[in-house]
């Protein structure tokens, strides 16, 4: 960049012009920025302020960390903690799921348009109408289990809801089927934007459907999954509550099976009146949550520098 | 990005939500006297008025808000002064939205409560003023278990409004006598229903504790059987007994032994209260337990008098308290920061004149909590049944531990014995567990209960 102009899309523009004369400072910026930082100091900074302080409180009197102690040897607690860690298994099986099905996607030559609606579709219902029409689908004797057993299949059928010890995982199931079409639609739009040209010379050295994605595709999109990775195990660690919430009408049952960390907060807060407990059980997750933040704002950077690489 | 946004966005809301919280309990005392500091009833203002009433009870004693819109047009009428708006609340939100519009303060004049210990903690918190300092002791004292539920410290804290009579059980005497059975009475004859009924696939009885209610119901009618009074559940609560010892452990094993049996629907886990009370109308269920306020209604869907029997649970013990069917008030208190007090408590006294008890029992069929209500009108033989059990003074021991108590030990083990992957010595022991660390997170429990128990 040693030229004395550089190219913009609408052509080169010569070093030391009128245009470089008027180039914003950095105050510009500022500017541009200061009604979205003022929103996140006025709204969101002072409320987390609050919280904080709230957390090292009891009834207005200062108690250090006892809230916090108490918090973290409560056995409800860390069992919520607990789910909240094995549901992060559902983003592996999230990411399988949506790359296989956006690869076959992009394969599709007829009703592409059509799957691609289809699939997408249950991102977009809300969680509510999910959690209702799925709770009642996924009773013992519900349609679910009828259908089964209608097929033959009745040693599949499961009190899905509620049994303690699958539960969890029925839950994580209804989360997968839901969140499944925004990475199907991320991937989809990736794969889509990779030039055809390697994949042309690959089908002339004779490459097969797996190869092809595996050693072609599979490489270019490491960004993407890693973004889709992030944002998914964001929402197992702090999304959750509403599925939980409407599926087993906010007890977290049968037993503690399903209480994740956000039922507790609420539970504490607004069920047994225990604010302070709640506060600081919602700084620990604040902060669990802040650090996948990190994680995604890390590699959202180095995608982008990959990208300015390209 | 736009899950991130959305993280950042939950986080922000439930951070503010409970800044807001904060503040506002921030400012609240651990001094119960702190709500009940109120003056006596002033004359009404002259000037517009609007009271804000939230409550429930619909869904339990159906009618009651056609009732209460008469009630109020009645009022609004005598006091033109005075406009009441009404919202019925769920199941679900009625204490966590009383909760939220304790910390934001938003206008509420008259709030629902359940009676005892529902009524009582928001006492406790200083959200609620004594009802005793707002109308006279003997129009309270006709209340229905006023004294019994809703005093503490001297004071009445909540006002009774109507009986729940807790909890009936409803028995179909024709599908039982069609399997060569009758009427169980005792555990044992109960046990022996249980398996004969479901050697025929038919459940004996009907249950739904998805959404955990039913759970507590379960704790009363058969925890009481086997204890003496209120007390000996109090003195558990504050750590002078365990929730482990016989008397108060026991029900444990007899709900873990109806399992075995398989007494309940197979579904029971995912079925809620009110939906599972459905398979008993549908004549798929010998017996079922349910709402004393709705329990008329619910035994004419299901076949009137003649084919139906209201009694208590079967008795498993030999306890005073045991084949009996408790009694408990739904209450109406006033929050200790409404405006309005001496309007809010001036229409309770108007919902207990002899015109609107009346118009209660002939619009909901259920028992108002006031001892001026003629009881010698009432004919139907479940009807009477009920209304003995509800003027009974036995209580409802629900009622008389920490709702947390209630939710994150009685709710979870009944769901889990009932499920059968957890024993009924287990569920107790849990139950214990649960009381202790209790204490320990809960740092005015003791002194609370410990004052409850002193009244009783």
């Amino acid at each position: 960049m040693t030229d004395a102009s550089v190219t913009t899309a609408r052509g080169p523009v010569p070093s030391g012009s009128r245009h470089t004369s008027r180039r914003p400072g950095p105050w510009h910026a500022a500017v541009w920025i200061a009604p979205a930082a003022f929103v996140i100091v006025f709204v969101f900074a002072y409320a987390i302020y609050q919280l904080v302080v709230q957390s090292f409180k009891y009834q207005g009197k200062w108690t250090g960390w006892d809230n916090f102690r108490i918090v973290l040897t409560d056995p409800l607690f860390l069992t919520a903690l607990k789910h909240n860690m094995e549901l992060l298994l559902c983003v592996p099986v999230l990411i399988a799921i949506a790359l296989l099905l956006a690869i076959v996607l992009s394969e599709t030559v007829r009703g592409h348009s059509f799957f691609r609606g289809v699939l997408f579709f249950p991102y977009i219902l809300p969680v509510t109408v999910v959690g209702v029409v799925l709770g009642q689908l996924l009773t013992l004797n519900g349609p679910v289990n009828t259908a089964l057993n209608g097929l033959g299949l009745g040693k599949l059928a499961a009190d899905w809801l509620g049994d303690p010890n699958i539960a969890l995982w029925t839950m994580g199931a209804v989360i997968v089927w839901k969140e499944v079409g925004f990475g199907i639609v991320l991937f989809l739009a990736r794969i889509l934007s990779l030039p055809t040209e390697t994949y042309e010379a690959a089908a002339l050295d004779g490459a097969g459907f797996w190869r092809k994605h595996w050693s072609i595709t599979l490489p270019q999109m490491t960004g993407v999954i890693a973004f889709y990775a992030v944002t998914e195990a964001i929402v197992m660690v702090s999304w959750v509550f509403n599925y939980v919430y409407i599926m087993t009408n906010g007890q977290g049952g049968p037993g503690d099976s399903t209480v994740v960390t956000e039922l507790y907060i609420y539970r504490s807060a607004f069920q047994d009146q225990q604010i302070e407990l709640a506060a600081a059980a919602a700084v620990i997750l604040f902060l669990i949550t802040l650090f996948l933040v990190i994680i995604f704002f890390r590699l959202q950077r180095k995608s982008l520098l990959a990208v300015v690489g390209e | 990005m736009r899950k991130t946004i959305k993280a950042a966005a939950l986080l922000g809301v439930a951070a503010l939500t409970l800044a807001a919280c904060s503040s506002g309990s921030g400012g609240s005392t651990s001094s119960p006297s702190a709500g009940g500091g109120s003056t006596a009833p002033s004359p009404t203002e002259t000037g517009p008025v609007t009271l804000t009433m939230h409550w429930w009870g619909d869904q339990e004693a159906p009618g009651a808000k056609k009732w209460l819109d008469a009630a109020i047009t009645a009022y609004q009428t005598a006091h033109p002064n005075i406009t009441i708006k009404e919202t019925l609340e769920t199941t679900d939100g009625l204490i966590p939205n009383f909760e939220a519009a304790a910390a934001a303060k938003t206008p509420l004049d008259i709030q629902y409560f359940w009676g005892g210990i529902y009524a009582q903690q928001p006492y406790w918190k200083g959200n609620t003023a004594a009802i005793s300092d707002l109308l006279p002791a003997d129009e309270l004292a006709h209340y229905t278990n006023a004294k019994m539920e809703d005093s503490y410290q001297g004071k009445i804290v909540s006002a009774p409004w109507y009986v729940n009579p807790s909890f009936p059980v409803l028995v179909n005497k024709d599908l039982l006598s069609k399997n060569g059975l009758t009427v169980p009475m005792t555990w044992a004859d109960f046990l022996k229903t249980c398996d004969t009924l479901s050697a025929k696939g038919i459940p004996t009885i009907a249950g739904g504790v998805k959404d955990g209610w039913f759970g507590g119901w379960l704790y009363s009618i058969l925890g009481a059987q086997s204890v003496t009074s209120q007390k000996q559940v109090l003195d558990a609560v504050v750590g002078n007994a365990k929730f482990t010892d016989p008397a108060l452990g026991d029900w444990w094993m007899r709900l873990e032994e109806s399992q075995k049996h398989k007494c309940w629907n197979a579904d029971i886990n995912s079925q809620e209260l009110y939906q599972a009370q459905q398979m008993f109308v549908d004549q798929k269920a010998a017996m079922t337990v349910t709402a004393g306020p709705d329990a008329p209604n619910f035994a004419k869907k299901a076949g009137g008098p003649d084919k139906i029997e209201v009694m208590a649970m079967p008795a498993w013990s030999n306890g005073p308290l045991a084949g009996k069917i408790a009694s408990s008030s739904q209450t109406l208190g006033i929050p200790s920061w409404s405006e309005h007090k001496a309007e809010a408590a001036d229409f309770i006294k108007f919902l207990h004149t002899p015109e609107q008890l009346q118009a209660w029992y002939d619009m909901t069929g259920s028992l108002p909590a006031d001892d001026r209500f003629n009881l010698s009108q009432v004919t139907d033989p479940i009807k009477k049944s009920l209304f003995a059990g509800g003027t009974d003074n036995v209580p409802y021991m629900e009622n008389f531990i920490p709702a947390q108590l209630d939710s994150d030990a009685v709710f979870k083990n009944v769901q889990l014995v009932l499920k059968g992957t957890e024993t009924g010595a287990a569920a107790a022991a849990d139950m214990q567990a649960q009381m202790e660390r209790l204490r320990t997170t809960d740092r005015e429990l003791v002194t609370n209960f410990t004052n409850w128990a002193s009244g009783q």
